[in-house]
Order: structure tokens, then sequence, then C-alpha cells
């Protein structure tokens, strides 16, 4: 079965970086979903079924942080998958978003392998 | 070849010092991002041109702003080979690709230097389009500049801290 992501991050050639990551890596990607900042990807996690999250921390409107702790507390979202993509690697903000329930991060810059290590596992093995 | 990195000191490192850990910052980000290396030019430095600024702000430990510096030419070379797409598609996200570039390189040079890792914050890129613009600084403060060749086209990053 296909996987639908949503990608969260302000710069949209990194949206498109991480897309490409994703297939790269030989993921069954399905509809791909784009949002610049947290709130905009609240809007489309109520509006659509999706898999898996990978979400930039350092964004303006609402940032990582904060989308990761909404997203938790909204019950028919809370369970989704999310994987933090970041500068921050191993900092505060990193460790304050596993905390509220971000399952992994993967740091900046990246390769497609590195990609595809950290999500797999979030998705139970299913590629 | 191994990662220049600098353990905490409890004290200010010398700006110089930081060097070779910006040097290596930036040609991990580009081989790994961009899929093409940045050369370290021979001899002659390579003119400084301003088409497109990027910045990003630091603040903590250390305050200063880390900046990329390029032709618009150069900044479009860069976000073809981000996307994979051809020159002519790139073009619209140049500024895109430089903030991103500009972020990836903060984030990375700060991660090496234990003293800034979780104790230095970044901000969102600022860009810049245009050449005709002068840049001050609130307090006076050092600065490292670094010249490098991107498909023979030039680029500096620069990195100006005040303590």
């Amino acid at each position: 079965m296909s996987i639908r992501a949503l990608i969260v991050d302000d710069s949209s050639v990194m949206r498109k970086i991480v897309e490409r990551c994703l297939r790269q890596a030989g993921m069954d990607l399905g509809q791909v979903l784009e949002a610049s900042n947290g709130a905009e990807a609240l809007a489309l996690v109520t509006e659509n079924t999706i898999d898996l999250i990978l979400s930039d921390i350092n964004m303006p409107v609402m940032d990582g942080l904060e989308f990761v702790k909404h997203l938790k507390e909204m019950e028919s979202a809370k369970n989704i998958p999310i994987v933090m993509i970041t500068t921050e690697g191993g900092e505060k903000s990193v460790l304050e978003a596993l905390s509220f329930g971000a399952k992994g991060y993967i740091r900046k810059p990246f390769t497609p392998d590195q990609v595809k290590d950290h999500v797999i596992p979030v998705l139970g093995g299913q590629s | 070849m191994s990662a220049p990195t600098q353990s905490a000191t409890g004290q200010s490192a010398p700006l110089e010092s930081w060097r070779p850990i910006l040097l290596y910052s930036v040609q991990e980000v580009f081989t790994i991002m961009v899929g093409a290396e940045v050369r370290v030019p021979d001899k002659t430095d390579p003119p400084l041109v301003t088409e497109v600024t990027g910045m990003v702000g630091l603040a903590g430990n250390i305050c200063g702003v880390l900046s990329v510096r390029c032709g618009k030419s150069c900044a479009t070379e860069i976000a073809s080979r981000m996307l994979g797409v051809p020159v002519a598609e790139a073009v619209s996200n140049l500024s895109d690709a430089v903030g991103e570039i500009c972020n990836m390189v903060a984030g990375n040079f700060k991660a090496k230097i234990d003293s800034l890792q979780d104790k230095c914050m970044l901000s969102v890129p600022t860009i810049i389009i245009g050449e005709d613009y002068q840049l001050y600084s609130l307090a006076a403060g050092d600065r490292i500049d670094l010249p490098f060749l991107f498909e023979g086209k030039s680029m500096w990053i620069g990195l100006e801290v005040r303590s």
C-alpha cells in the first residue's frame, strides 16, 4: 500500500528534496502533501488521511514544536508518526519535539539513506 | 578526512580557529545536499558578487550573522542542482535555495562546536536580491570570509560575530 506523506518546511526547495529522498530510498509514495508551516500542516491533517509526517522545526508562523504539540492533542491525528528534519540535531529543541511525541529526527544535511533509516522504523518496516 | 570539531572550553574561541570548521561545514553541505563540490580558489580570491545574499542570525553564546553571497547565475545553478531540474526551471527557486544553504551551513557549523550546539539559536533565513545595499551591524565584531568557486562561479561565505 502506498504511503501518504505530509512534508512541512518553509523552504519549497527542501520540501522537494525530502520528497525526492523518500522516492530514492525506494519508498512507495502515494499522495504527497506540502505545508510551509505548522498552521498550514494542521489544516491539511484535519482534511486528509496521512500516514507519515516529516517536519522542519525552525519555521515562521507556527514552528515544528508547536505543530507536534497540537498534533498530539488531536484525537484523529495523534497516532500519525512524525519525524523532525532539522538543522538543530541533538539539541534542546529536538529533545523537546521527541518529548511531545515525535518518533525521531534527521539532521540536515542528510542523504537518502539516512532518510530511509529513520523513516522505515517509524512506519513499522512498511515501505 | 575527519571533520574538524571543537570541544567546549568554557571560553570563547578565537574566531580564526573556527575557519577550518566553517570551511568543512560548507563543503559537507554542498557535497551532500547540492550533489556538487565547492572549490577553494588556489591563488587569487574570486570577485565578491552580491546579487543574492542569504543571511541567518545566530543568538546565544555568540551573536552574529552567517551570510552567503553570490551572483544570480551561481544561485540558480545551486537551486538547479538541489532540485535536480534544468537551470531554466530553477530560476524561481534561487532565493529559497540560497536561504536553505545558509540555514544548513549555519546549523552544520554550530553542531560541530560543543559550546554552540544547544546554546545558540538560528533565525529563519533572510534573502536580499540586488547589489545596491549596505549592511550595518549594531556593534563592531570580528568576521571571517571564505571564498569559494561553485561550477567556476564566485561564492563567499561569511561569519560575523560579536560576543
